[in-house]
């Protein structure tokens, strides 16, 4: 079965007033289906860049990355947003619900937007997933009324709502206790496990590593292998 | 549906500059549905200044050329005229013949230039219904406060009724008697005394040129013939109708072997000087429209419609820039959500949406809020009868009372176009939005 997400040579460079900033420099690196997968490495090593390049919201400067066989430096902007739509989940760092929605409407808005689910179904898939993340009594609540830990739930059931190949997590445990940091973790290792969705998350923080069934660690926008040889 | 949900709750969200920006926007929506009421209101009064006193909906009349240099405004075999009239206007609501003369009034203090319209009250029933008298104070000093005359004394002998304005500068009352001067085909001057039998409320500019006679009197002035007219008025049962039944009326006197002269749209008093000038003798028949025959007073509408335009154009800019600075600023607060939605997978247009939808229900609620306070506020300055002081104003207004026309339709324009503008102003802003890549958006901090 091929690899879910193969990048090869991938590089990203940023222009920087007159200089040319290398966040990615030439990364190969490929993650298999059902995989729990840790991207670490100290803050500015390029970990954002990568998971960009992974969720299609950035296209390498060089190389290719592919998502499920699909290389994305083909694709045009519509069809990566319909790319990201149906096979990818975002769950960030400052959780990044929309504030006017509760619950409800922020978990089903993905649904919304891929239009391809009757009111009942859509109905019924959130509250499933509402369910599974524990925050059925919060469901009319907006964001503002959660805590950090409900809202990152939140995030978690909207990404996983439209049943993605990968999800993608961005430093899901930075702004969160470590109490809860760990149940997110949880949450996230449950989901993986029972439904067998690809998870790549990055992190700094050592004890979330330890829990991930795979690590890559970045350095200086290489992977740390690479990164010792060069 | 939660686009629109998200457009409402970032509205309430805002909602300090959304009750700003909607009062700005309900407030000139409020001034222009007050200027078309006004508009529409003049357009009223000169409808119904226009049809009382200088023409039917369609007017039947001509010259008559005695002689190649000689020429009257009149009509003969006016009792044949009438009949293929009625026989052949479709939609015909009633028809009436005036005389027409031109001449000087008479007092003891003063003189004044007057069109007479010479009336047959048994022929019509209508005019007493359509005349307002005015009350003695209006046009005496020291006078009383109370209706005195009775126009319908204009049956017969040597009577007038005046406007206001014409007793005012003449310095006469009901009772008082006036001495009519006109001139003869022939240049010989005739005259006539009458006795003022009432006195009507000034309906706007006209009734500076016009006062009431019988017939006979305008008869005996010129020596014509019973059978001779000024003009057929012809009033239909719809007004709006008026343009296409002359066209139909041309074509049918013309198939009856009548001389009509060409159209055009001036009034009968303006033509003399062209009709004076042609080789031809006899009678030629002249059909217009209302409109042709107060076509002089239109100006007034136009200069008030194009005063409205150009306020509510500047006023719509102003708007325009401030719905646009708001926008941007919703933009930037919400440029992480913006990414947020598109890594998700919201398309460039729905974005795009998402902020014009913002706009057009703002847009929507403050119009509609506007329009309807602009509706109120017309009918209740109606409700007040507010008379208007100045001579320049009801020259403008072609009324001495306010009187304002509120029509469904304008307001619907009203809504529909100051929502259109809203819109539009949202367009740059959404469109920059839209055009935002996910990855910077998402990077973004406020």
């Amino acid at each position: 079965m091929p690899a879910i997400v193969q990048l090869t040579n991938a590089v990203k460079e940023y222009p920087l007033g007159k200089l040319v900033v290398k966040a990615v420099r030439g990364v190969d690196l490929s993650i298999e289906r059902g995989e729990f997968t840790a991207i670490s490495g100290p803050s500015g090593s390029g970990k954002t860049t990568l998971l960009n390049l992974i969720g299609c919201v950035d296209v390498p400067t060089s190389g290719t990355v592919q998502i499920d066989g699909q290389s994305t430096s083909a694709l045009s902007d519509r069809q990566l947003t319909d790319l990201r739509l149906h096979k990818i989940g975002f769950i960030f760092q400052s959780f990044n619900l929309i504030n006017v929605l509760d619950v409800y409407q922020n978990v089903e808005f993905p649904l919304l937007l891929q239009g391809e689910l009757s009111a009942s179904d859509r109905k019924k898939r959130v509250e499933e997933m509402v369910e599974k993340v524990g925050l059925t009594t919060q469901i009319k609540q907006r964001p503002n009324e959660l805590s950090g830990g409900q809202r990152q739930r939140v995030a978690i059931a909207r990404a996983l709502v439209t049943r993605p190949a990968i999800v993608l997590a961005d430093e899901p445990t930075a702004n969160l206790d470590s109490a809860t940091g760990k149940a997110i973790i949880d949450l996230m290792k449950d989901l993986n496990h029972k439904e067998h969705i690809t998870f790549i998350f990055s992190t700094h923080d050592a004890n979330v590593t330890s829990r991930a069934g795979r690590v890559v660690r970045v350095v200086d926008g290489l992977l740390a292998q690479a990164a010792e040889h060069a | 549906m939660v686009l629109f949900t998200i457009a409402i709750r970032n509205l309430v969200q805002a909602r300090r500059r959304s009750a700003l920006l909607s009062l700005a926007i309900g407030l000139v929506t409020m001034l222009l549905v007050l200027m078309m009421a006004l508009s529409a209101g003049i357009n009223d009064n000169l409808v119904r200044s226009a049809t009382i006193m200088s023409a039917g909906h369609i007017n039947v009349a001509g010259f008559y050329k005695p002689t190649n240099a000689m020429s009257l405004a009149v009509v003969t075999d006016v009792g044949e005229l009438r009949n293929i009239v009625e026989e052949n206007t479709p939609n015909l609501d009633y028809t009436i013949d005036r005389m027409r003369g031109w001449g000087k009034l008479i007092s003891d203090t003063g003189t004044v230039q007057t069109g007479f319209s010479g009336v047959d009250l048994a022929d019509e029933s209508h005019f007493l219904e359509v005349i307002q008298l005015a009350k003695e104070s209006d046009y005496k000093d020291g006078g009383r406060d109370e209706i005195i005359g009775d126009p319908s004394q204009l049956a017969g002998g040597n009577t007038i009724m005046l406007f206001v304005n014409q007793a005012r500068r003449l310095g006469v009352g009901v009772g008082d008697t006036l001495t009519i001067q006109t001139e003869t085909v022939g240049g010989y001057t005739n005259t006539a005394d009458v006795t003022v039998v009432a006195v009507a409320r000034d309906v706007g500019l006209l009734s500076g040129f016009a006062t009431y006679v019988p017939k006979q009197v305008l008869r005996d002035l010129y020596q014509l013939s019973p059978d001779t007219s000024g003009a057929v008025w012809v009033y239909l049962k719809d007004i709006e109708d008026a343009d296409a039944t002359m066209k139909h009326l041309r074509g049918v006197f013309e198939a009856k072997g009548y001389r009509l002269m060409d159209h055009e749209a001036v009034p009968f008093f303006m033509k003399f000087e062209t009709v004076q000038g042609e080789d031809w003798t006899g009678q030629k028949i002249d059909i217009t429209t209302w409109k042709d025959e107060v076509v002089m007073l239109t100006f007034v509408i136009t200069a008030f419609d194009t005063v409205t335009v150009f306020l509510v154009s500047i006023l719509v800019l102003i708007i325009a820039v401030g719905i646009m600075n708001s926008m941007w600023n919703a933009v930037r607060e919400r440029t992480r959500e913006i990414g947020t939605m598109r890594a998700i997978g919201m398309t460039r247009t729905r974005v795009l949406a998402m902020f014009l939808v913002e706009a057009f229900v703002l847009g929507l609620f403050a119009t509609t809020v506007g329009a309807t306070l602009g509706a109120a506020t017309a009918f209740g300055l109606n409700a007040l009868h507010i008379n208007v002081p100045n001579d320049a104003v009801k020259a403008i207004l072609l009324s001495d009372t306010l009187r304002m026309s509120v029509h469904v339709q304008s307001l619907f324009i009203a809504v529909g176009f100051l929502t259109l503008c809203t819109g539009l102003s949202a367009l740059w802003p959404a469109l920059r939005a839209s055009r935002l890549s996910p990855v910077v958006a998402l990077g973004h901090t406020e």
